[in-house]
């Protein structure tokens, strides 16, 4: 029982260990933790596609000029 | 110490597995963290992937100079960090060094990653990338993998913060800002000397 008690103790302020994030407006904040709840866990879920739609929609935009970006990116490492 | 070492070698691993699934508690946990074996193996890691570019890249300069000049980087990076927290806190919350040199370590990984796969697909897809239909489905794709790379990054030195510093979103946002004024034109520098391409930061 003691060491649950501990255990529960020590995540409790793990869990607390910073104020929650507060941006001023209610609407900001409200926002703003929905958006950080899909990047708390598993972001990849949401991270993958809509980088694929992105690059997507960068090479309809810049069309050869993202494919020059990559060879420039290929040598930056 | 080689127990020590071994524990904290599985810890670095799982920590990093840990960082692609959940890595909001993660770092948090990072951030808690005492030992210092674990940022040790990371710029271990670190220093074995300068090695290797070594032989692929043009052999301007040594790897060990390089690496060192990234060791001086990082630690520009966390102290700068560091005395910044220090100067926005107000309250007088509990801020450790040793927990902006955990996060931040941890925060090299998706940079590590980027660097090495990109020094990998060099040897078997070497650049330029050509307009046939490969070139630009390989385009596409390499520019969703670097950005999904990028938004782990930004999501991990951004929790970096906020668990060591611990401040609030417009003030972590203030400091990086702040960083951005310096890093930028130092970038430039590091480039104009051939140094680095991209920052390895």
């Amino acid at each position: 029982m003691k060491s649950i008690n501990l255990r529960l103790t020590r995540k409790m302020n793990e869990v607390f260990s910073i104020e929650p994030n507060d941006l001023g407006l209610n609407l900001f904040t409200n926002y703003f933790r929905k958006v950080t709840s899909y990047l708390k866990t598993a972001p990849f879920i949401v991270v993958i596609p809509l980088t694929i739609l992105i690059s997507l929609f960068l090479y309809l935009v810049f069309g050869r000029l993202l494919i020059k970006l990559v060879t420039i990116l290929q040598y930056g490492y | 110490m080689v127990t020590d070492l071994i524990t904290s070698f599985i810890l670095v691993v799982r920590n990093f597995i840990l960082l692609t699934f959940s890595p909001y508690k993660t770092m948090r946990r990072i951030s808690e963290e005492k030992d210092i074996y674990q940022p040790a193996i990371i710029i271990g890691l670190i220093f074995i992937y300068f090695k290797f570019i070594y032989y692929l890249r043009d052999k301007i300069y040594p790897a060990t100079l390089i690496y060192l000049i990234f060791v001086i980087n990082f630690l520009l990076t966390v102290f700068f960090f560091y005395l910044l927290s220090k100067l926005f806190d107000k309250d007088k919350k509990v801020i450790n060094l040793s927990s902006f040199i955990n996060t931040f370590t941890y925060s090299l990984f998706p940079t590590l990653i980027w660097f090495l796969s990109t020094s990998i697909l060099y040897i078997f897809l070497p650049p330029p990338r050509t307009f046939s239909l490969m070139g630009k489905g390989f385009s596409i794709l390499f520019i969703a993998y670097s950005l999904s790379l990028l938004i782990w990054k930004f999501i991990i030195v951004y929790l970096a913060l906020r668990f060591s510093s611990k401040q609030s979103f417009y003030k972590i946002i203030s400091m990086i800002i702040l960083f951005l004024i310096w890093f930028i034109p130092y970038s430039i520098l590091l480039y104009q000397f051939k140094l680095f391409r991209i920052p390895f930061i």
